[in-house]
C-alpha cells in the first residue's frame, strides 16, 4: 500500500459552535513530511478548524481526510486511534493527576501502548523539567511546564501527525527557543505537523508553508521557497492601512 | 468509660463504618466522574439484595448464595448501565444536568422500589449470612458476618483504590472526571467510561445489600436509610475525595455508635443529621472536600 | 386590557364557580374525598413552585414543611386540646419557623449544596418525628386527631361537604396569596435574582432576605395545607415525608410547569385523580407510584420547554459533560 501524498487534506469545511458558522468554506492540506502552519488574527478560527478537525466539534460541510481516509464523520477517540493528534491551546490537562500519571495514560489507545516505554523515554529525555516533576500534579505546573507536558501528552498518544494549537502562548522567548527546538526535533523523525501559532517568527523558523486564516477561510498560502516580507505578513495581518 | 464500652463503640463504629463507606464510595465515583448524585443507588442496594435472595433461598431458585451474588452483580450491571443510558445520558449536553438528575434518578428508585415491592411484596426476608456464628474483636462479640464486613469492606475499598490509581481505565475514569475534553483528546472514549463508572458504583451498590441484607431485615425500603447516610457521607467527607468519603464514612460510623452508646438509638440520627449540617454551614467543602466546582 | 387578561380573569371566576358547585353535582364521598386530596396537593405545589420554580431555590426539603404542618397540628390538637381551626394556623406557622431555619444554611450555600442540606434537613426532620414516638406514635402515626368544629355543625356526618369547602376555600385563598406575591415587586425581584444573580445582587437586591422570605412563603401555606390534612383525616404518618409523596408533589410541579402556579394546580387535581384512580386498579397498589415515577421522567425529557424557567437558572454547578464546546481546555 503505497503511502498516500497528502497527510492530512480538508475540502470545503463549514463548522460553528452555536447558529452561525465560524469555518466559511476551508480548503488546505498537509503532505506526507511536511510542516505546515496556520496563522492569523485571533477569533478568526484557527482553534474551531483544529476542532473540527479533531472532531471536538462536528462539521456542518465539507471533508477531512488523514492519509487518504475520511474522518469527519468519526468519532474523537477513532481520530486519535488512527494517529491524529490535537494537542489543545492552553490545556490545563488533569489538573489532580501527577505528571507520570499523565504520561503513562495518554498512551490509551493500543497503538500508543505498544510504544509506551519507548516514546516516554523519549518525552522524559526532551523536556528534563518534567522529569523532574513526574510525581507533581498537574495544577502545581507553571505555564511553561504545562504547555511541555501539553505536548508530552500529545507524544505518548503515538501520532502520525500532530496538530499544535500556540504551543508557545504566554512563555518567554528562552523558553520559546526551547519548545522550538523540541518540535523541530520531533517533526525531524517524519512526522507531520500543523502548527498554530501568533508568533510570526517562531513559526517561520520551523515551517514548510504558511496559510493564512481570516474570517474563517483560507485567504494566503505562502511557501518557505519564496521570500517572505516580513512587512507582507504585517499587511496580511493589519491590512495595508499599517505601514 | 471502660474498656468495654470502648471496645463496644469501636466494633460498631467498623462495622457500621465499612457499611456506610462501600456505600458511599459508590456515590462518590458518580459524582467525581459525572458530576451528578444517583438518588437510586440505594434502591440498587435492595435490588441487589433481592436478586441474590430470590435465586440463593429455598423460597426462590434455592441455588445457594455464591450463584445469588454472582446474578446480582450481573443484575446489577445491568441495571446500572439502563440507569445511565435512560435517565442519565438524554441530559449531558443540559447545563441544568445536576438538577435534573436529582429529580430523574428519584424517579428511578421509586419505580424501583415500588417494582420491587410488587414482584417480591413487603413481608421482610432475610439473607443468609456467609459465614455463621460469633467472634470475639477486642473485648465485644458480634457475630461472623459482621466480622465478615469489617474484613471485606477494606478490601474492596483498597482495591478500588488501586484500580483508580495505577490502572489504565481507573485513571481514565479519573481523567474524565477532572477534564472530559483532553480526555477525548487522548482517546478516551468518554460514553463509555461513564457507563463503566455507573456500572461499577451500582455492583458496589448491590454488594453492600448483599452484605447488610444478612444482618439486616429485607424490605422494599430497606436502602431508603443507607442512601441518605450517603449522600451525607459524601458531602461530608467532601465532594470529589474518594478517600475523604471513606475517612468520612468510618468516622461516621464510630460517632454515630458512639452516640448511640450515650443518648440512644432514638436520638442519635438526629443529632448525626444536625451535626452535618452545622459542619456543612462553616465548611462547605466538607472534610477533605476540594472548593465547590 | 389586552383580550387575552379579560379572558383569564372570566375564566377563573368562571372556574371558582364551578369549584363551588361541585358538591351539589358529586355526591359520592370518595369523589369528594379526591378532590379534597386534589386541593391540599394543590397548596403544597403551587408553593412548592414559589420557591423552586420563581426563586429558584433548590429546595428539596419541602415535603418536610407539610409534615411539619401535619405534626404540630395534630400535636397541638390532641394533646393539647387545641382548637383545630387554630392548630391549623400554628401548623402553618410552624413550617413557617422551620423554613426560616432552613434559610441559614440556604443562604450561605450554592447548587448542590443546597439540595443536599435542604434534603439533610427534611431527613432530620423526619427523624425527629420518629423518635419522639412518646407524643408522635414514631412509626405508628397518630391516631384519633380531633376535627374541625362549627357550632351547630357537625363535619363528619355531612359526607364531606363542609370539608370540600374549607379545602376549596384553603386553595382559593392560597391562589391569590401566591399571585400577589409573584406579581408583586417581591416577586420581580425573585425572578430577577433567579435569572442572573450576580446581577441582581448588584442592583442591590438583598438576595438573603429575599431567599429567606420565599421560603417562609411557600412554607406558610404548606404548613396550614398540612395541619388540615390532619384534621381532616385525623391520622398522621411519617409517611408523609416519604420519597413517594415528595415525588408525586414534585411531579406536580413539573408536569405543571414551572413557574406557572395555575399549572401546578391543574396538575395537582390531574395527578391526584389519576393516581388514585390507579391505586384502585386491582393489585397495582403502591405500583401507581411507578408510573408516576416515569411520567417524571418523560416529562423531563420530552418537555423541557414547559421547564423553561426552571432551567434558566444560572448554572453553578459543573460546566455540562459533551455540549457546549468553547474550545477552552
Amino acid at each position: 500500500m503505497t503511502k498516500p501524498a497528502n497527510a492530512l487534506e480538508i475540502r470545503g469545511l463549514r463548522a460553528g459552535y452555536d447558529a452561525s458558522d465560524v469555518l466559511l468554506g476551508i480548503q488546505m492540506h498537509v503532505g506526507a513530511s511536511e510542516r505546515v502552519g496556520l496563522f492569523g488574527p485571533n477569533g478568526h478560527g484557527k482553534t474551531t478548524l483544529l476542532n473540527t478537525i479533531s472532531r471536538v466539534i462536528r462539521p456542518r460541510a465539507g471533508e477531512v481526510r488523514f492519509m487518504g481516509e475520511p474522518i469527519s464523520g468519526l468519532a474523537p477517540q477513532k481520530i486519535v486511534e488512527r494517529g491524529l493528534i490535537h494537542v489543545p491551546q492552553a490545556n490545563r490537562l488533569f489538573p489532580d493527576m501527577q505528571v507520570l500519571e499523565t504520561l503513562e495514560l495518554a498512551a490509551f489507545t493500543s497503538r500508543a501502548r505498544s510504544d509506551l516505554k519507548q516514546n516516554l523515554d523519549y518525552v522524559l529525555a526532551l523536556f528534563p523539567r518534567l522529569a523532574e516533576r513526574r510525581a507533581q500534579q498537574c495544577k502545581t505546573l507553571s505555564g511553561g511546564e504545562r504547555q511541555m507536558l501539553s505536548i508530552g501528552v500529545g507524544l505518548m498518544c503515538a501520532p502520525r501527525m500532530l496538530m499544535l494549537d500556540e504551543p508557545t502562548l504566554g512563555l518567554s522567548p528562552k523558553l520559546k527557543d526551547e519548545l522550538a527546538d523540541a518540535i523541530a526535533g520531533i517533526s525531524s523523525h517524519g512526522i507531520p505537523l500543523l502548527l498554530v501559532e501568533q508568533d510570526i517568527a517562531f513559526i517561520l523558523s520551523l515551517v514548510d508553508r504558511m496559510y493564512l486564516v481570516d474570517h474563517g477561510e483560507i485567504s494566503r498560502e505562502i511557501s518557505r521557497g519564496g521570500e517572505v516580507d516580513h512587512q507582507e505578513i504585517m499587511n496580511m495581518y493589519f491590512g495595508s492601512e499599517a505601514s | 468509660m471502660t474498656a468495654d464500652t470502648i471496645s463496644a463503640i469501636i466494633v460498631s463504629g467498623l462495622v457500621l463504618g465499612s457499611v456506610y463507606a462501600l456505600m458511599a464510595s459508590g456515590l462518590s465515583m458518580i459524582w467525581t466522574t459525572l458530576g451528578i448524585f444517583n438518588f437510586a443507588h440505594g434502591a440498587l442496594m435492595t435490588l441487589g439484595a433481592y436478586v441474590a435472595w430470590t435465586i440463593s433461598n429455598s423460597a426462590g431458585l434455592g441455588l445457594g448464595l455464591a450463584a445469588g451474588i454472582a446474578v446480582s452483580i450481573a443484575a446489577l450491571i445491568g441495571a446500572g448501565i439502563l440507569i445511565e443510558r435512560i435517565v442519565v445520558r438524554p441530559f449531558y449536553d443540559d447545563r441544568d444536568i445536576l438538577l435534573i438528575t436529582v429529580m430523574t434518578t428519584l424517579a428511578t428508585m421509586i419505580f424501583l422500589e415500588k417494582g420491587i415491592q410488587l414482584i417480591w411484596g413487603a413481608r421482610l426476608k432475610q439473607l443468609p449470612p456467609i459465614i455463621a456464628g460469633k467472634v470475639q474483636l477486642f473485648r465485644t462479640t458480634i457475630s461472623a458476618q459482621e466480622t465478615l464486613i469489617i474484613v471485606v469492606a477494606p478490601l474492596l475499598l483498597g482495591a478500588l483504590w488501586l484500580f483508580l490509581r495505577h490502572s489504565r481505565i481507573g485513571r481514565g475514569i479519573r481523567a474524565v472526571g477532572q477534564n472530559p475534553d483532553a480526555a477525548r483528546l487522548i482517546g478516551i472514549d468518554v460514553s463509555r467510561l461513564f457507563i463503566t463508572t455507573f456500572a461499577m458504583s451500582a455492583v458496589l451498590a448491590g454488594l453492600t445489600g448483599v452484605l447488610l441484607g444478612s444482618v439486616r431485615l429485607l424490605t422494599p425500603d430497606f436502602g431508603d436509610e443507607p442512601l441518605v447516610k450517603a449522600l451525607i457521607i459524601v458531602i461530608f467527607g467532601g465532594l470529589g475525595s474518594l478517600s475523604g468519603t471513606i475517612v468520612a464514612a468510618y468516622l461516621m460510623g464510630i460517632v454515630e455508635a458512639a452516640l448511640t452508646f450515650f443518648i440512644g438509638i432514638y436520638w442519635a440520627p438526629s443529632i448525626v443529621f444536625l451535626l452535618l449540617i452545622i459542619v456543612l454551614l462553616f465548611r462547605p467543602q466538607g472534610l477533605m472536600g476540594k472548593v465547590a466546582r | 386590557m389586552p383580550i387575552s387578561a379579560q379572558w383569564r380573569g372570566w375564566a377563573l371566576a368562571a372556574l371558582v364557580v364551578v369549584g363551588l358547585l361541585v358538591p351539589f353535582f358529586i355526591q359520592d364521598t370518595y369523589l369528594r374525598h379526591l378532590f379534597i386530596i386534589s386541593y391540599i396537593y394543590g397548596v403544597v405545589a403551587a408553593s412548592w413552585d414559589l420557591s423552586l420554580g420563581y426563586a429558584g431555590v433548590f429546595n428539596f426539603g419541602h415535603v418536610a414543611f407539610f409534615g411539619v404542618g401535619v405534626y404540630a397540628t395534630g400535636l397541638t390538637a390532641k394533646l393539647l386540646g387545641i382548637d383545630p381551626w387554630i392548630a391549623i394556623v400554628i401548623g402553618g406557622v410552624a413550617a413557617s419557623a422551620v423554613a426560616a431555619v432552613i434559610a441559614l444554611p440556604v443562604v450561605r450555600l450554592q447548587g448542590v449544596y443546597v439540595v443536599l442540606v435542604t434534603f439533610a434537613f427534611s431527613q432530620l426532620i423526619l427523624q425527629l418525628v420518629i423518635s419522639q414516638s412518646q407524643f408522635t406514635g414514631g412509626t405508628q402515626g397518630m391516631v384519633r386527631v380531633p376535627t374541625l368544629r362549627l357550632p351547630g355543625y357537625n363535619f363528619l356526618r355531612d359526607y364531606k361537604f363542609g370539608y370540600y369547602y374549607v379545602a376549596f376555600a384553603l386553595l382559593v385563598l392560597t391562589t391569590i396569596c401566591l399571585r400577589r406575591i409573584v406579581r408583586s415587586d417581591f416577586g420581580l425581584s425573585l425572578k430577577a435574582l433567579r435569572d442572573n444573580e450576580d446581577y441582581g445582587v448588584s442592583r442591590g437586591i438583598p438576595i438573603g432576605l429575599q431567599r429567606l422570605k420565599v421560603l417562609v412563603a411557600s412554607a406558610f401555606f404548606t404548613g396550614i395545607a398540612g395541619g388540615f390534612y390532619v384534621v381532616y383525616l385525623r391520622v398522621a404518618s411519617p409517611e408523609v415525608f416519604d420519597f413517594s409523596t415528595a415525588s408525586l408533589v414534585l411531579s406536580m410541579v413539573l408536569v405543571g410547569g414551572t413557574s406557572s402556579i395555575y399549572g401546578s394546580i391543574f396538575a395537582a387535581l390531574g395527578l391526584t385523580f389519576i393516581s388514585e384512580g390507579l391505586a384502585n386498579i386491582n393489585g397495582l397498589g403502591e405500583g401507581r407510584f411507578m408510573l408516576v415515577a416515569v411520567a417524571m421522567v418523560i416529562v423531563l425529557l420530552f418537555l423541557p420547554k414547559g421547564l423553561a424557567s426552571l432551567f434558566t437558572l444560572k448554572a453553578r454547578g459543573r460546566p455540562s459533560l459533551e455540549g457546549k464546546i468553547s474550545g477552552k481546555f
